[in-house]
């Protein structure tokens, strides 16, 4: 979709004439048995959304079941807290330590992990703090904090920023000073200010793949996926929304959602989908053996009082 | 910029140039912006349909009655005029949350959510201009309608008619001031475009915000240009209709 | 016909078309002052009310138009006491009263919309209305009536003119013309030539005596001692707020009782 949106706006640039009359047609249709025709209200990542891969693991379930999915692009923690107020059913996101308050605060339900991606530094080609071959991302961040050299942060408690600022206490630095600026926007918007001010920052593979072709920025630290640090690997979860908690949540359809982008189908679509001819997530939904860590708050033992 | 220039920073996709050059042809993905364009000028429209419903009314009433708080009342109205469409989006988004007074409804991420808060932010300008272009109107031409057996209502209008040249422009600063507005139809509204790329709450402005945020400034530049050239539009529309037509 | 000064010189009279103020007091609080003043006009003639300046005329008028309510005093049309009804009996009361004032005032419109307002808000809400999504699709087909009005001030032929293209005279007689259209019981005029050369105030002139033949009931209001010999029947000579004196047009104009009544017709009390 997001392919075809830029062809035609090519072509309107090319002096298409902008016909406005006749501007009809919407997408609100309704009806039909079943969850036919009912609507499932997603929130979810920029990361998820900006790359393009929820339209295409939306539109097959739209068309299998008959129904709508509105996405709604958000930060993680925006995610959440509109889910926490009943606004959302379901959500898509990638903070496992905010996943598991949700969960634990009662809010979500049966939550899975999806699939992963990698974070990975990026920065100017020059490098000016050096961080190219780090092995570890603690080490990198410290670095960077040494040098005072430039670093954007997103700043609005997402996901990437959940990721970020458990990085620096990792590596034991305090951020802040001139060097340091954060944003308050979403990956796209931190990496083209990043790229404007020849600064560092930290992004998930998949926005930085997907945008790379318009940016001077290059990978200095890669993520687990190119043999990079653990530290720096990118789990996605999804959560349905307690309906014991808000009762008006649209429970089966979240549940069929989850059902349908955990099945083996799901899962090839996340496996198939590509920018820029490269893969930007890998599925983790399937696997050989159950994997009982998505059910549970991160290392959990089994005699843990909470 | 050229077409291939365009589709080449966008997307390495320069061979499709050759398949859209032709004039007047939508390519089949023009639904997207099609549907964009619907949403913007749905919601801002009747949000301002609504607005001018209420303002005009208040305008005559606050114009042309003596009440205690009366200027009170006039300030807080041209005070809203300046009141930022973030804190509406989050006030409204409150409102309508299922946690909040209107939760009922459901009405969040919905363009009735959307067209609840642009109402709120174009009601003060609209009546805060509309004030000013009735109390103008000549207190002998409210006379004259009396004189002539007007009833208050009949009076009222003559008024409204021989303000209209401000009262449209009140309308349309109230509608600029709706259609170019990101801040509160992207907290209620929830930018959804669905995954067979029709817009549902997606507007020109957060479809802009959406493409520069991931870097497609030409794209981004291209929808803005549209925002232009849509509002110019009902601009010249809404003028010729006030000049002849019913206000004659 | 009655004028005089104070309730014992009222009468009550039931005939058509017949507005009668008795023994009326009104205080704007700004100085424009009437008080016990009483004035009546039948049907088919013309009443000049005369004085100089801010003696009282424009309130006398304003509540013989029942747009003000007499602080004493009762004015009352064919019988009908107007503010012991209530208000929508009033507005079918103002509705035979024709009002025009020293400046136009004409509606921001063509002259046949401006003449045609009066019939307009007479009509049905529903007829209105077809009437307005009317006017959008085709041209305005006036009615006879304002044809008729406007031919009676010599303004037949600028029907679709717009009311800002005239002269201040044409524009007097367009507003004239307005107020003949709804073929009122009773026309007040205010100072109506004050403002206008010659020419026109003899064609407003010419029109207030002919809506006297007309049967048409005139108050005029006027400074000028000129014009009300030439058109008035009765004349009744107000100041400081209070008729001193009134009586067919000769009697006042030849033969004044009172001295303050003398002076002013001879222009030597000047205010």
């Amino acid at each position: 979709m997001t392919i075809q949106r830029r062809e035609f706006v090519a072509a309107l640039g090319g002096g298409v004439a902008v016909g406005l009359a006749g501007c009809t047609g919407s997408a609100d249709d309704g009806g039909g048995p079943g969850v036919a025709g009912e609507t499932l209200t997603l929130t979810t990542t920029t990361s998820t959304y900006d790359t393009g891969l929820l339209d295409e693991l939306n539109a097959p379930f739209e068309d299998r079941y008959g129904v709508t999915v509105d996405a709604v692009a958000q930060g993680t923690g925006a995610a959440l807290e509109t889910a926490r107020n009943g606004d959302s059913d379901v959500v898509m996101v990638h903070a496992r330590s905010l996943e598991d308050e949700f969960v634990k605060s009662g809010y979500g339900v049966n939550r899975r992990d999806l699939m992963f991606n990698d974070f990975v530094i990026v920065g100017p080609e020059g490098d000016p703090a050096g961080i190219q071959g780090s092995d570890t991302a603690t080490g990198a961040f410290w670095a960077i904090a040494e040098a005072k050299a430039l670093f954007v942060s997103r700043g609005d408690n997402s996901g990437t920023h959940t990721k970020e600022l458990a990085i620096w206490d990792a590596a034991d630095v305090d951020p802040g000073g001139d060097w340091y600026r954060e944003t308050g926007q979403g990956m796209g918007e931190v990496l083209n200010v990043a790229n404007e001010q020849d600064a560092y920052t930290l992004s998930d593979r998949g926005t930085f793949l997907s945008q790379r072709s318009q940016l001077d920025l290059v990978i200095l630290v890669q993520g687990p996926i190119e043999d990079g640090p653990e530290r720096l690997a990118n789990p996605y979860g999804i959560i349905a929304v307690n309906p014991a908690v808000h009762d008006h949540v649209n429970y089966d359809l979240a549940m069929a959602y989850i059902g349908f982008v955990t099945s083996p189908e799901g899962q090839r679509i996340i496996e198939n989908y590509e920018a820029n001819d490269e893969q930007l997530f890998y599925p983790r939904a399937l696997s050989e053996d159950p994997d009982f860590q998505q059910y549970v708050p991160e290392g959990w033992e089994p005699d843990d009082d909470s | 910029m050229s077409p291939c220039s365009a589709a080449a920073t966008v997307a390495p996709l320069a061979a499709d140039c050759l398949l859209v050059t032709p004039l007047f042809e939508f390519p089949f993905e023009s639904v997207y912006v099609r549907s964009i364009v619907f949403v913007s000028l749905y919601v801002s429209v009747l949000a301002v349909l609504l607005s001018t419903a209420v303002s005009l009314p208040v305008a005559l009433v606050v114009g042309f009655s003596e009440f205690p708080g009366k200027r009170l009342l006039t300030s807080l109205i041209n005070t809203g005029m300046g009141f930022p469409s973030v804190v509406v989006g989050l006030l409204v988004l409150f409102t309508v949350s299922s946690q909040g007074p209107l939760g009922e409804l459901d009405l969040v991420f919905t363009k009735e959510a959307m067209i609840i808060s642009q109402f709120v932010l174009a009601t003060p300008a609209i009546t805060a201009i509309s004030l000013a272009a009735v109390t103008s109107v000549d207190s002998n031409l409210r006379d004259a309608a009396r004189a002539l057996g007007g009833t208050r209502l009949d009076v009222a209008l003559v008024t409204i008619k021989e303000a209209r040249y401000g009262i449209v422009t009140a309308v349309l600063a109230g509608f600029g001031r709706a259609i170019s507005e990101v801040g509160s139809v992207l907290i209620v509204g929830g930018n959804i475009a669905g995954a067979d790329g029709v817009s549902k709450t997606r507007t020109l402005t957060t479809a802009i915000q959406l493409e520069a945020r991931q870097g497609r400034y030409e794209t981004a530049m291209i929808l803005g240009g549209i925002l232009v050239v849509v509002v110019l539009a009902v601009n010249a529309l809404v003028v010729r209709l006030g000049d002849d037509g019913v206000m004659r | 016909m009655t004028v005089g000064r104070g309730r014992a010189a009222s009468r009550s009279t039931g005939s058509a078309g017949t507005l009668e103020a008795a023994g009326v007091s009104f205080d704007y609080g700004d100085g424009a002052v009437v008080e016990d003043v009483s004035l009546a006009v039948d049907s088919g003639e013309v009443v000049v009310v005369i004085g100089p300046s801010g003696v009282g005329k424009t309130t006398l008028l304003g509540l013989l138009a029942l747009f003000e309510r007499p602080d004493d005093g009762t004015v009352t049309f064919d019988g009908t006491d107007a503010w012991a009804v209530d208000e929508s009996q009033r507005l079918a009361l103002r509705r035979r009263i024709g009002v025009v004032f020293q400046d136009a005032n004409l509606f921001d419109a063509s002259v046949a919309r401006n003449v045609e307002y009066g019939l307009r808000i007479r009509r049905s809400w529903r007829d209105r209305i077809r009437d307005a999504l009317g006017s959008v699709i085709g041209p305005d087909r006036p009615p006879g009536a304002v044809r008729e009005a406007l031919s009676v001030v010599g303004m037949a032929d600028d029907l679709d003119s717009p009311a800002a293209s005239l002269s201040g005279g044409e524009a007097q007689r367009v507003s004239f013309a307005r107020a003949l259209a709804y073929d009122p019981d009773v026309l007040l005029l205010d100072e109506p030539t004050s403002d206008l050369d010659p020419r026109n105030t003899a064609v407003i002139e010419d029109a207030i005596t002919e809506a006297g033949e007309r049967g048409i009931g005139v108050v005029v209001a006027t400074h000028d001692m000129h014009q009300a010999r030439r058109i008035a029947d009765r004349v009744a000579v107000l100041l400081d707020g209070t008729v001193l004196e009134s009586g067919p047009t000769d009697a006042i104009f030849e033969n004044p009782a009172d001295e303050r009544t003398r002076k002013f017709v001879e222009g030597e009390l000047v205010y």
